[in-house]
């Protein structure tokens, strides 16, 4: 008799480590249900708004969430035959080509010497770079305005060019500063002994083992530039010039008539792919503004 | 050998060469238009007039005497504190749901923070059609769930036309986007607490209420600070919500400083009007921007 409760004891503990892990599961799954429905909800209903015919979309008296004419990709087809959309995207890879060039020219040698050179003040200006991505374009874009005519760049997509490094160099400063200090000051100084100089140790030596810290600097460059909408607005009003995010927002309305189908399909087309990349650097940009306070 | 040509001299020079561009971008693109705004508001530029005059206080004086601007100055507080605490609640509740170990959380997480990735005036569109006056899914789940009456009954709420209602939406569509910030920042924060902090209050026989309140708030407190401090300054500066759901309507129920100053100032070409608007956001502003600035000098070199 004795044997037997001394084996079953342990498949009795199993059995209920199990079941509490099973309800803690439970109860996590609940607590977090309503986050992801309410996080979720609104890109799904885009998702189906996208690839529904028209008339399906505006039937109130069915479920909305089934499809009872076939799924279609006409919205999509609209948005390349009938609308700009061909030139908004053209537009914002060209955009985020030049903010990524002029963001990484300028950015990386400000975080290098903020790193690496021990200059004097090199800590406030460090900061003081930094603290100028919290200026926010709403007192910055009205002056910004007279700039972008004085450089006779309104109406063209370069004046987002010029105005969007305000948002990345700052950023990606700060961030690249972080990078350079992780690398060992031993390798540079070998390659200073070999004969390289300060710049060659820079080019040679530093940059291509931090080359993470110069992707992640590229892809904020273009996150950054991604999540703009005022200085868009603000500057360019012609149609065949804006970003996608503006030009879906501004040209895909006629009057009081909005092409809700072609809309969801031209926001989700460039939206999806810069929220999934921005997703896998997200934590990076968490540390990047904060991890400084909270260390 | 002559001061400059010494070694320390030679690493100067290269190192303020090296930060001169970014230095000079700044102070051009940052620097001289936030001064340059100063000006503006004392003028009375317009995007018509080639030459401004010096006007004064009168832009501020004229922008006080509007009731649509205390209308948006009202909102834009009203706005923003309360987004504030709600995303604050949310972000606090999520991130310690996000804290536990569980099967399936780096992909929940993942979801969890779209509305946050996704460009805004992407999701913005996205909400406008959900807040459809006529096609409104909100409306067509709740008339499901008996809330409200069937199809085109009076019932059905006008979410953006409709002014409490309206103030009520875009309010939600900011807490949308922003909690999962907040979650992220917190959580970031509390994993790095160590856990054997934690563990060592449990062992010397605290309770949960005062482990709460001794070590875990006094904890996420300043990060949760900082959080805020962030979004708040990405909240304030944000137009694009009202302006793509509402534009300020209906009849200016949902007016705020940042579209106020930009319906004055670029659409209606009152240059030093708007510059005057924008600038009202500076008080508000700068103590938070002093707070993330004396957080940021604590960090160790």
């Amino acid at each position: 008799m004795a044997t037997v409760t001394v084996a079953a004891r342990p498949v009795q503990v199993a059995r209920t480590a199990r079941a509490k892990a099973i309800r803690r599961h439970v109860l996590i799954y609940l607590g977090l249900a309503p986050f992801m429905v309410i996080a979720i909800f609104p890109i799904l209903w885009m998702v189906i708004t996208a690839i529904k015919q028209d008339a399906d979309l505006y039937l109130m008296d069915a479920v909305p969430f089934w499809f009872r004419q076939a799924p279609t990709w006409k919205n999509f087809d609209f948005l390349f035959h009938h609308t700009s959309y061909g030139d908004w995207i053209v537009n914002t890879v060209a955009i985020s080509f030049w903010v990524s060039a002029i963001t990484l020219l300028v950015a990386v040698p400000a975080g290098y010497a903020l790193a690496r050179l021990r200059l004097p003040f090199s800590e406030n200006l460090g900061i003081g770079i930094f603290m100028t991505y919290l200026v926010p374009g709403i007192i910055l874009f009205i002056p910004l305005a007279r700039v972008v005519s004085l450089l006779d760049l309104q109406d063209s997509w370069w004046s987002l060019v010029v105005v969007y490094p305000t948002l990345t160099i700052p950023f990606c400063t700060w961030l690249l500063m972080g990078f350079f200090k992780t690398v060992p000051f031993e390798i540079e100084e070998a390659a200073m002994v070999d004969g390289c100089g300060q710049l060659g140790a820079l080019l040679r030596v530093v940059l291509p083992v931090s080359w993470p810290g110069v992707i992640t600097a590229i892809i904020f460059s273009f996150t950054l530039s991604m999540q703009d909408f005022l200085y868009a607005l603000a500057f360019v009003s012609v149609s065949d010039q804006k970003p996608v995010p503006l030009g879906v927002a501004t040209e895909l309305i006629r009057g009081d008539i909005y092409f809700w189908g072609s809309l969801m399909a031209g926001a989700l087309l460039v939206g999806v792919p810069v929220a999934i990349v921005y997703n896998f650097f997200l934590d990076k940009f968490i540390t990047g503004i904060t991890g400084a306070a909270i260390k | 050998m002559s001061w400059w040509r010494t070694p320390t001299a030679r690493r100067y020079t290269f190192g303020y060469t090296l930060l001169a561009p970014a230095v000079l971008y700044v102070l051009l693109l940052v620097g001289a238009p936030f001064l340059f705004s100063l000006y503006l508001a004392l003028s009375d530029a317009s995007t018509g007039a080639p030459v401004a005059h010096f006007v004064g206080l009168d832009n501020f004086r004229s922008a006080v005497e509007t009731s649509v601007f205390y209308t948006a100055l009202r909102n834009t507080l009203l706005f923003t504190v309360g987004a504030g605490i709600l995303k604050g609640l949310l972000g606090t509740t999520l991130a310690f749901l996000l804290l536990q170990p569980f099967h399936g959380r780096k992909v929940i997480r993942a979801l969890i923070v779209v509305p946050f990735t996704l460009p805004i005036a992407v999701s913005v569109l996205g909400w406008k059609w959900m807040f459809d006056s006529q096609f409104s899914v909100i409306n067509w789940a709740l008339s499901r769930l008996d809330l409200i009456g069937p199809y085109g009954s009076a019932s059905w709420p006008v979410w953006l036309g409709q002014p409490g209602l309206a103030l009520l939406s875009v309010m939600f569509v900011n807490v949308w986007r922003g909690f999962p910030f907040s979650a992220i920042v917190l959580l970031a924060g509390l994993t790095s607490v160590p856990p054997e902090i934690l563990d060592a209050a449990k062992v010397d026989g605290a309770t949960f209420l005062q482990r709460f309140r001794k070590v875990i708030v006094p904890m996420i407190a300043p990060i949760l600070f900082i959080g805020s401090a962030f979004d708040t300054v990405f909240t304030l500066s944000d137009l694009s919500i009202v302006y793509l759901l509402t534009n300020g309507g209906p009849d200016g129920a949902t007016e705020i400083l940042p579209t106020l100053a930009y319906n004055t100032g670029i659409r209606g070409g009152a240059l030093g009007r708007g510059a005057a608007i924008s600038l009202f956001l500076l008080p508000i502003l700068l103590p938070l921007i002093f707070f993330l600035l004396r957080a940021l000098r604590r960090r160790q070199y």
